[in-house]
Parts: structure tokens; C-alpha cells; sequence
């Protein structure tokens, strides 16, 4: 066994967006350290992934041992202002149903959160909800 | 002597008592031993006094289930074993894997497995063994 690749989870649950929205209708999709400048009045999507504290789950050292690592991927969705929730939920269930109890490559996807709608859009312009989904891994060692 | 965590431990087992091995996703151990005394107090003694008598032992292994890690299946399967002759062994480490070191070794019993799974939740095996036997202590 080997410690976990994040880089290696954070590619399997970015890869996973990526797929769906780019099914029709196609909506743009951000991760970290990404630039983009959204047009006005479209609709997009910023993707991203973090891991938090790790811990121990079974007797072992650096060998035969497990470790629990969990993260969260929160997704947050602008559409265009003044024009309802609509879209924007739409979007919201795409992703949510994506990830919704899910197990993948060995990550366990949590009930999602949201999507929530924010009272203070940023970037400022759209409106924006955010969709919350915790999971964990199970490192082996 | 350093203190120990309980990462550094580790229960190794062998349902036949041949050849123990590390069960993988051990989460805890635990291990009593008892002395039972007996009393020898005289006519005219005024302070009851005692010797001690047999040793046994108790205690419980939990597991994060995993029915492909090594070792979980023949350790959580033996308690179905009928006319069990107590011939599984046990080695129950404060830290390392180096049989004779850092351990307690014996002969036993598992008298009870409970597997819970819960939504939300890794499924948990807890089992209980008591010793039969010699309890062979090297916790020095």
C-alpha cells in the first residue's frame, strides 16, 4: 500500500465535473489557481477542492496502518442577476446529483450541502449559490 | 522507557496457533488479567492474609472492517469455530511487530464478535477473547 495521492483525488473529483458540464448546456468550470474573466450575464462555475485534518484510524505506524483523510468540495455557481433562482438551481441539481452519496475511486462522497444562495455574490454581478460536499478517503499504509 | 501512543500497537493471530500474523486495521486492543487469591488467614489472626492463585485473562480487539485486509477474516471468523480447543494464538503489542518484545502472548478463545455498520459511519468489528492457558508477559 502507499500514502494517498491528493493530487490524485482532487483529479478524480475535478474530472468528474468537468465531465458533466460539459454535457449540453456546456457551463464553464474553475478549479484553484485558474484565471477567468466570466462574460457578463453568463453562467459558470468555480470548483474547489480542499483537504482538511487527517487521523488515525488503526494501530500500525508506517506500515499496515490506516489513516482517514477527509475534504470538502464546495462549488460555487453564478448565473445572471435579476432573473430568479431558476438557472441557477439547475445547476445546483446537476452537481449535487453528481457527487450526492457517491463512492469513486475509493472516496466516499457525503449529502451534499446546498445549494445555498449567497447574499453577497463575489465576484460581484451575479447571483450566486453554493453547493457543499464533504468526503473521505481511507489511506493505506 | 518512552510513553507509547496506541498507533504503535499492533494484535497479531493465527486462528490455528501456527504461525501469527499482523491483523491489518486494528483500531484498539484491550487485555485484563486477573489473579484470583486465595485466603489463608489462621484461627487468631487478626489481618486477613492470602495467597494468589490462578491467572486468566479477558480482553477485546476492535478492528475497522475491511474484509479484504490481512488477517480480519480468519481473526473475526473464529468465533464460530465449535468445540474450540483454544487453539488460536494471540500477540498483543504496545508498539512494534517483533515477537517476544513489547507484548503479551497466549493461547485463546473468542467468545464474541459484534459488526456494526452504521450510515455515515466506517463499520466497526469489536471481539472479545478471554486466554486459556499460559499468559506469557513481555511488557518490560
Amino acid at each position: 500500500m502507499a500514502a494517498a495521492d491528493l493530487n490524485e483525488i482532487r483529479a478524480t473529483i475535478e474530472a468528474r465535473i468537468t465531465t458533466e458540464l460539459n454535457k449540453a448546456p456546456k457551463i464553464p468550470v474553475m478549479f484553484h489557481n485558474m484565471a477567468y474573466k466570466p462574460t457578463a450575464n453568463s453562467s459558470w462555475v468555480q470548483c474547489l477542492t480542499t483537504f482538511g485534518a487527517s487521523e488515525y484510524l488503526s494501530q500500525g505506524l508506517t506500515t499496515n496502518s490506516r489513516n482517514r483523510v477527509v475534504g470538502v468540495v464546495v462549488f460555487n455557481i453564478f448565473t445572471a442577476k435579476g432573473r430568479g433562482p431558476g438557472s441557477n438551481y439547475k445547476i445546483g441539481k446537476r452537481i449535487r446529483d453528481l457527487y450526492n452519496r457517491v463512492i469513486v475511486s475509493g472516496v466516499f462522497f457525503d449529502a451534499p450541502v446546498g445549494p445555498e444562495a449567497l447574499a453577497t455574490p463575489a465576484p460581484e454581478g451575479y447571483f450566486q449559490s453554493q453547493v457543499r460536499v464533504t468526503f473521505e478517503t481511507i489511506e493505506e499504509l | 522507557m518512552a510513553t507509547l501512543r496506541g498507533e504503535q500497537g499492533a494484535v497479531q493471530f493465527d486462528a490455528t496457533g501456527s504461525s501469527n500474523a499482523t491483523i491489518v486495521g486494528t483500531r484498539s486492543w484491550t487485555l485484563t488479567i486477573t489473579k484470583e487469591t486465595l485466603d489463608t488467614s489462621k484461627h487468631g489472626d487478626t489481618f486477613r492474609s492470602f495467597v494468589g492463585s490462578m491467572v486468566s485473562g479477558s480482553g477485546t480487539v476492535e478492528l475497522v472492517y475491511d474484509p479484504d485486509a490481512t488477517g480480519q477474516s480468519g481473526f473475526l471468523e473464529d468465533v464460530v469455530t465449535t468445540a474450540d480447543t483454544a487453539d488460536a494464538t494471540f500477540e498483543l503489542f504496545t508498539t512494534g511487530t517483533s515477537s517476544g518484545t513489547d507484548s503479551v502472548s497466549f493461547a485463546g478463545i473468542i467468545t464474541d464478535m459484534e459488526i456494526t455498520s452504521t450510515v455515515g459511519e466506517l463499520v466497526i468489528v469489536s471481539a472479545s477473547f478471554v486466554t486459556s492457558g499460559t499468559i506469557t508477559s513481555n511488557l518490560e
